[in-house]
């Protein structure tokens, strides 16, 4: 027995009001801005086409997010693939933010973010910040529950080293120049992804 | 027992650590989800929308 379809106006509301999401997730993965909410556009446009493959009752979200990965991976010589951490971005990320040691913190973060390998990075976005569940993630990026598992698990230790390594050094110093800390945390983060396979 | 609680308080570290990670990681993704959304997404749904109602 099979679900009866969405009809396109219901469809089209629950689409709209998936855009943050979509524009959040397609942001994790592509680091740029611009490059991101292109992602993220012709993410909508394809989950528009496909509606009527959606089964009404599922995760839309899970579904649409599956259509943004394949995207991503399926078109590698398009401009949204990730690059390092923009500088200006981890400038503003320091002077936005009034207290000095929690700026260094979330600069620490989208620096880790950058070197972790990218399975590792988009399974961490998915369950730690997007909602999704281990099931759901596992079903967007094509693998065992058991692997997300312990991707996620992966990515939260690398992470934690990153962050230990290149916030210690500051505490109380909120005269560190944005430029320093910025090529103190990136040398921390090369020298955990060279022992690592960040290449997958 | 000296053993153990050192055990405890390093595994009470490592939550601290994890839990702050995990807020940041929210707050990095809500800054996306609560800006805004750019018109042309809505634009290009309607469009596509409007095009398809033709078709049919």
């Amino acid at each position: 027995m099979t679900q009866p379809t969405l009809d396109d106006q219901a469809f089209k509301t629950e689409l709209a009001g998936l855009i943050p999401h979509l524009r959040a997730f397609a942001r994790s993965l592509c680091g740029n801005a611009t490059a991101a909410d292109d992602l993220a556009q012709e993410a909508m446009l394809k989950a528009w086409k496909a509606r009527e493959s959606y089964q009404s009752g599922t995760n839309l979200k899970a579904w649409t997010f599956t259509i943004l990965r394949n995207l991503f991976y399926s078109e590698k010589r398009r401009s949204w693939r990730r690059q390092q951490l923009d500088p200006e971005v981890a400038e503003a990320t320091l002077v936005s933010n009034d207290d000095p040691s929690s700026a260094l913190d979330l600069l620490a973060l989208r620096t880790g973010l950058t070197v972790l390998p990218e399975d590792q990075r988009e399974a961490l976005i998915l369950v730690g910040a997007g909602g999704l569940s281990y099931e759901e993630t596992a079903e967007i990026c094509g693998c065992a529950v058991g692997t997300i598992k312990s991707r996620v698990s992966r990515a939260r230790k690398a992470l934690a080293e990153i962050i230990e390594n290149s916030s210690g050094g500051y505490a109380g110093d909120g005269k560190l120049r944005a430029s320093e800390a910025f090529d103190d945390i990136m040398k921390q983060a090369d020298e955990l992804s060279s022992g690592s396979s960040a290449d997958v | 027992m000296d053993h153990q609680s050192r055990g405890a308080d390093d595994d009470r570290g490592r939550k601290l650590r994890q839990k702050r990670i995990g807020d940041q990681l929210r707050r990095l993704y809500d800054e996306v989800t609560e800006e805004a959304v750019p018109e042309e997404f809505l634009n290009l749904l309607e469009q596509a929308d409007n095009s398809s109602k033709k078709q049919k």
